[in-house]
C-alpha cells in the first residue's frame, strides 16, 4: 500500500505543478538532530579526545603504562557504551576523529597533570548533559562522570 | 526546597532509597571498623562519619519536602560472612557500591536539581569504593547486566547488582579515595 502511494506521487506532483519535495517536505532534507543525539555526539567526541590523549601519553612514557592502561580501557568502554546508544541519523556520522590534540608535555609529571585536568573537565561536562536527557542516558552520563572522578583520584597517586 | 507534593513519587522514592543505602552503610562500617586495624581502621572511621553526614543531609531534605525519612533497621543481614580484614574490606566495597547505585537512581528522576544532586553525591562513594577495592571501574553504580553487552573486556567494570547490598532484617530490603592505597 505504501509502495503504491509513493509510486503515484510523481503523477500528483505533475498535476499540481510541483515536485515531490513540496508534497512531502520531510523527505527533502534529514530532520534536525534531537537534543539527545547532539549530546551523544558531543560525548563521543570528548571520549575520542581523552582516548587519544591517554594513548599518546602512554606512547611517550612507557613507565606510566601500568597506571594509565586500566584507565584507558575504561574510557574505551565509555566510548563503546556511548556509541551503542546512537542510531546514526541520515546524513550524519558519529564522530570517529579526534577534535582536540594537545601536545603531551615534556615531563611525565606534567603529562599526568594534563590528564588529570582533562578528566576533571570531562566529568564536569558530563554533568552538563544531564539537563533534559532521557533518564537512561542521564544515568550513563552520571556514571561516566563518576568514573572520571575516580580517575582524577587515581592520577593523584600515579607514579609520575 | 520543593514541597513533597510537587515532587514525583519516583523522586521521593529515590531519595528514600538513597537514605536507606546510607543507613545500611553506617551499620556496615561498624562491622568493617571492628575487623580492620591501623590505617584501614582510621579510614573506616572517616568513611563511617561521612556516611552519617550524608544521612543527615538526606533526612533534612526529605523532612523539608514534608515527608517522613525512612528509618534505619535495627540490624542488617550481611551479603557474605565477614571474618577477617580482607572480607571486611570487601564489605566496604559492597557498601560503597550500594550507596553509589542508590544515588544513581536519583539521576533518573525528572527533577533536574535532584539529578545533579544524585550525580554529584555518587562520586564520593565511587571514589571510596575504588579506594577499598584497589582499582577503578568503568561504570560506577551501574548494574552489571546493563552494560556488559558492549564492554570490550568482559567482566571489567562489573558493579554489584541491586540485591548485593545489605538486607534489612526487620523491615524490607535496603539498597545495597584513591585506588590502590
Amino acid at each position: 500500500m505504501l509502495a503504491a502511494s509513493v509510486t503515484t506521487l510523481p503523477f500528483f506532483a505533475a498535476l499540481s505543478g510541483c515536485d515531490g519535495r513540496d508534497l512531502l517536505p520531510g523527505l527533502a532534507s534529514p530532520p534536525p538532530l534531537s537534543a539527545d543525539v547532539r549530546a551523544l555526539f558531543a560525548a563521543v567526541a570528548a571520549e575520542e579526545d581523552l582516548v587519544s590523549l591517554y594513548k599518546r601519553t602512554v606512547a611517550a612514557y612507557s613507565a606510566l603504562a601500568p597506571a594509565l592502561t586500566p584507565l584507558l580501557a575504561e574510557h574505551l568502554a565509555h566510548l563503546a557504551q556511548l556509541r551503542a546508544r546512537i542510531i546514526e541519523p541520515p546524513g550524519k556520522r558519529v564522530p570517529h576523529t579526534v577534535t582536540s590534540r594537545p601536545p603531551v608535555p615534556a615531563a611525565p609529571a606534567a603529562a599526568v597533570a594534563l590528564l588529570r585536568a582533562a578528566e576533571r573537565a570531562a566529568s564536569t561536562d558530563q554533568l552538563r548533559r544531564l539537563n533534559g536527557a532521557a533518564p537512561s542516558l542521564a544515568q550513563l552520563y552520571a556514571s561516566i562522570a563518576a568514573s572520571e572522578a575516580t580517575h582524577v583520584a587515581a592520577l593523584d597517586h600515579s607514579p609520575a | 526546597m520543593t514541597h513533597a507534593g510537587k515532587l514525583t513519587p519516583q523522586a521521593l522514592q529515590a531519595l528514600q532509597a538513597a537514605l536507606a543505602a546510607e543507613h545500611a552503610a553506617i551499620y556496615g562500617y561498624g562491622i568493617v571498623g571492628a575487623m580492620v586495624s591501623g590505617a584501614d581502621q582510621a579510614l573506616a572511621l572517616t568513611d563511617w562519619k561521612l556516611h552519617q553526614e550524608a544521612r543527615d543531609t538526606l533526612e533534612a531534605m526529605i523532612v523539608n519536602l514534608g515527608a517522613t525519612p525512612v528509618a534505619a533497621s535495627v540490624a542488617y543481614r550481611l551479603p557474605f560472612a565477614v571474618r577477617d580484614a580482607q572480607s571486611a574490606r570487601m564489605l566496604a566495597v559492597t557498601l560503597e557500591d550500594g550507596v553509589t547505585q542508590a544515588y544513581l537512581g536519583l539521576v533518573a528522576v525528572t527533577e533536574q536539581a535532584l539529578r545533579v544532586f544524585g550525580a554529584l553525591a555518587m562520586q564520593p562513594p565511587a571514589n571510596r569504593a575504588a579506594s577499598w577495592r584497589g582499582s577503578t571501574v568503568a561504570f560506577p553504580g551501574m548494574p552489571s547486566g546493563s552494560i556488559t553487552k558492549v564492554l570490550s573486556r568482559p567482566g571489567h567494570g562489573r558493579s554489584l547488582s541491586r540485591g548485593a547490598g545489605l538486607t534489612r532484617l526487620t523491615r524490607g530490603r535496603a539498597a545495597g579515595r584513591a585506588p590502590g592505597r
